[in-house]
């Protein structure tokens, strides 16, 4: 067959041409934006005004802030769940009754509708009714203001982040657990290889990629986290779970600052790409890529 | 024996806590409003569907239904028709083609939504699009096509190379090829991620928050003007929610195996 009359290229090319294009436009036209200034309550018409947007934002205090929360929350979310997560693969992997049952019930957070799972934490969460500081309670813990205190919030928000989507990095991990030769870690044991010593010299390295994998995927989605701080907390108490993505949507359908949100959009994309970028280049072994 | 007790303990402790949050949603639900909120907690109440009443009698709810019914079932169809011929081509191409097509629709997926939504609301607003079925249809198919794509490829590439190769022996054309032979075997394929995209279109909700007007909103944005008219009225709230997210577990418990495959579809693989 000639490589220059394959049809089968026919078969994707529209459909990849039209993204690209599609999204080639969309990134010049957000950039467009970003070099103007409108605003949905200005009466001023349309100007150009360079790098102004961006000037701005390396000097809005709130906005700073936003992106350090945002950067605390993704480092905590995503190593909190990919340690959580390995384990309680490894846990869990041996035979036993019911195993199937258990990898359903594990599914479920991840295929609850988000702000579903949101409403539900914020009634657990409830300060004079929810089940936390009831149970907190029956343990002689006096009760806390989950959710409307501002040193407290963020992390209640984690929570309900490391409940929904742990069973991610369980699921994929004890998928790849399934496929290490059994008789390999049977062979060691054998040996005498304390169990720690298993662990660590057998079953952590051919869980490397995996890892990897998974901490990149949850690091990517927990920059982009919105639903879950939307029905929570809406960025509050006094800001204080407002991310740079909610901080950006507010400037957007709030205050109606088109260009500005968008500027903010942007920035966030171009610097959790690389910083994931460089990140994954340097502190991942070879062959994650 | 004793090691056994300890796993059954902890294995009782990690479904315990993944369940609590949706059988306590689950049952409040069912629970009348003074039960709902009695401290302590009341574990054994005599169920009522009064607050399901309510909610199905509810025409914001209802209208929420009917649009997240329309608008992920027709999003979901038209990323299927369109992935399923797109993955079939990238799987026929060279390893370093595929890689680099494939390697350009993952990158697709890693921007957040709120670059391309800022611009699409800006666009429609001026055109007066914010209250049709349509943009959402086609935004959420514009999404679902990237994801419909990695995930099928690998459905596609399991299929047997010498399947094609014969169909094409016997004088079929490359078209006949994909229709008659090739898509009927990936059938479970098709109805997997299809599943998957109707799953992730039903759920969503930054996108409907900002894209869907008075006409089209999708029931997690209805679900949210429960929250603030006169204060949260957790008993309706909870049995929408039930309502709402029931069918999903549902589905998403039929297509167990693919829903991690498809979320780390592209990536999971060399």
């Amino acid at each position: 067959m000639h490589i220059t009359r394959n049809p089968t290229r026919n078969f994707y090319r529209p459909i990849i041409g039209f993204l690209a294009a599609t999204s080639a436009a969309l990134l010049l036209y957000a950039i467009w934006l970003c070099l103007h200034n409108i605003s949905l309550m200005s009466t001023k018409g349309t100007q150009f005004i360079g790098l102004s947007n961006f000037v701005r934002l390396a000097t809005d205090w709130r906005g700073v802030q936003a992106l350090g929360r945002t950067a605390l929350f993704v480092l905590l979310a995503t190593s909190i769940e990919v340690v959580l997560g390995i384990a309680i693969a490894m846990f869990l992997d041996q035979d036993f009754r019911g195993k199937k049952i258990v990898r359903a019930v594990i599914l479920v957070p991840m295929i609850m509708t988000p702000v579903i799972a949101g409403l539900t934490w914020r009634f657990l969460f409830n300060a004079q009714s929810g089940m936390i500081n009831y149970w907190l309670s029956l343990v002689g813990i006096a009760p806390v203001d989950w959710l409307g205190n501002p040193s407290v919030a963020l992390y209640a928000v984690l929570i309900a982040d490391i409940w929904q989507w742990t069973p991610f990095v369980v699921l994929l991990a004890m998928a790849t657990l399934e496929t290490i030769p059994k008789d390999l870690v049977e062979a060691a044991r054998m040996d005498g290889a304390s169990e720690i010593r298993v662990i660590w010299h057998i079953i952590l390295p051919m869980l490397r990629r995996t890892l990897g994998v998974a901490a990149l995927i949850r690091a990517i989605d927990s920059v982009k986290a919105f639903d879950l701080f939307y029905i929570m907390t809406k960025g509050g108490p006094a800001l204080s779970t407002e991310t740079q993505n909610l901080y950006g949507y507010t400037v957007a359908f709030t205050n109606f600052d088109i260009s500005y949100a968008m500027t903010i959009a942007l920035f966030l994309t171009i610097v959790t790409n690389v910083a994931l970028l460089v990140l994954t280049r340097f502190a991942m072994p070879k062959g994650i890529r | 024996m004793f090691r056994k007790l300890v796993f059954f303990l902890v294995l009782a402790l990690i479904l315990f806590v993944t369940l609590f949050p949706l059988y306590w949603v689950v049952t409040t639900s069912l629970k009348t409003l003074r039960d709902a909120f009695a401290m302590p907690p009341v574990w054994l109440f005599s169920p009522t569907l009064e607050n399901y009443g309510k909610v199905l009698t509810n025409p914001v709810f209802l209208k929420g239904f009917a649009n997240s019914m329309i608008i992920s079932i027709s999003a979901s169809v038209l990323a299927i028709a369109v992935a399923s011929f797109a993955a079939y081509g990238i799987v026929q191409q060279t390893p370093a083609r595929r890689q680099s097509i494939e390697g350009f629709v993952l990158s697709l997926r890693i921007a957040p939504a709120i670059l391309f939504v800022i611009p699409t609301y800006y666009v429609s607003m001026r055109l007066g699009l914010l209250n049709s079925h349509g943009l959402l249809i086609a935004i959420y198919a514009f999404i679902n096509i990237p994801f419909a794509i990695s995930l099928l490829v690998t459905f596609f590439e399991e299929v047997p190379k010498e399947m094609r190769e014969a169909g094409l022996m016997d004088g079929a054309s490359e078209l006949r090829v994909f229709w008659h032979l090739i898509l009927p075997v990936v059938r479970g394929g098709l109805v997997a991620t299809f599943i998957l995209c109707v799953l992730f279109t039903w759920n969503e909700f930054f996108i409907a928050l900002v894209l869907s007007g008075r006409n089209t909103q999708t029931l997690p944005v209805t679900i949210t003007s429960f929250l603030t008219f006169q204060g949260i009225e957790w008993g309706t709230l909870t049995a929408a929610a039930t309502l709402i997210m029931l069918p999903m577990l549902i589905l998403g418990t039929l297509v167990q195996g693919t829903v991690v495959r498809g979320m780390a579809a592209g990536s999971v693989k060399g």
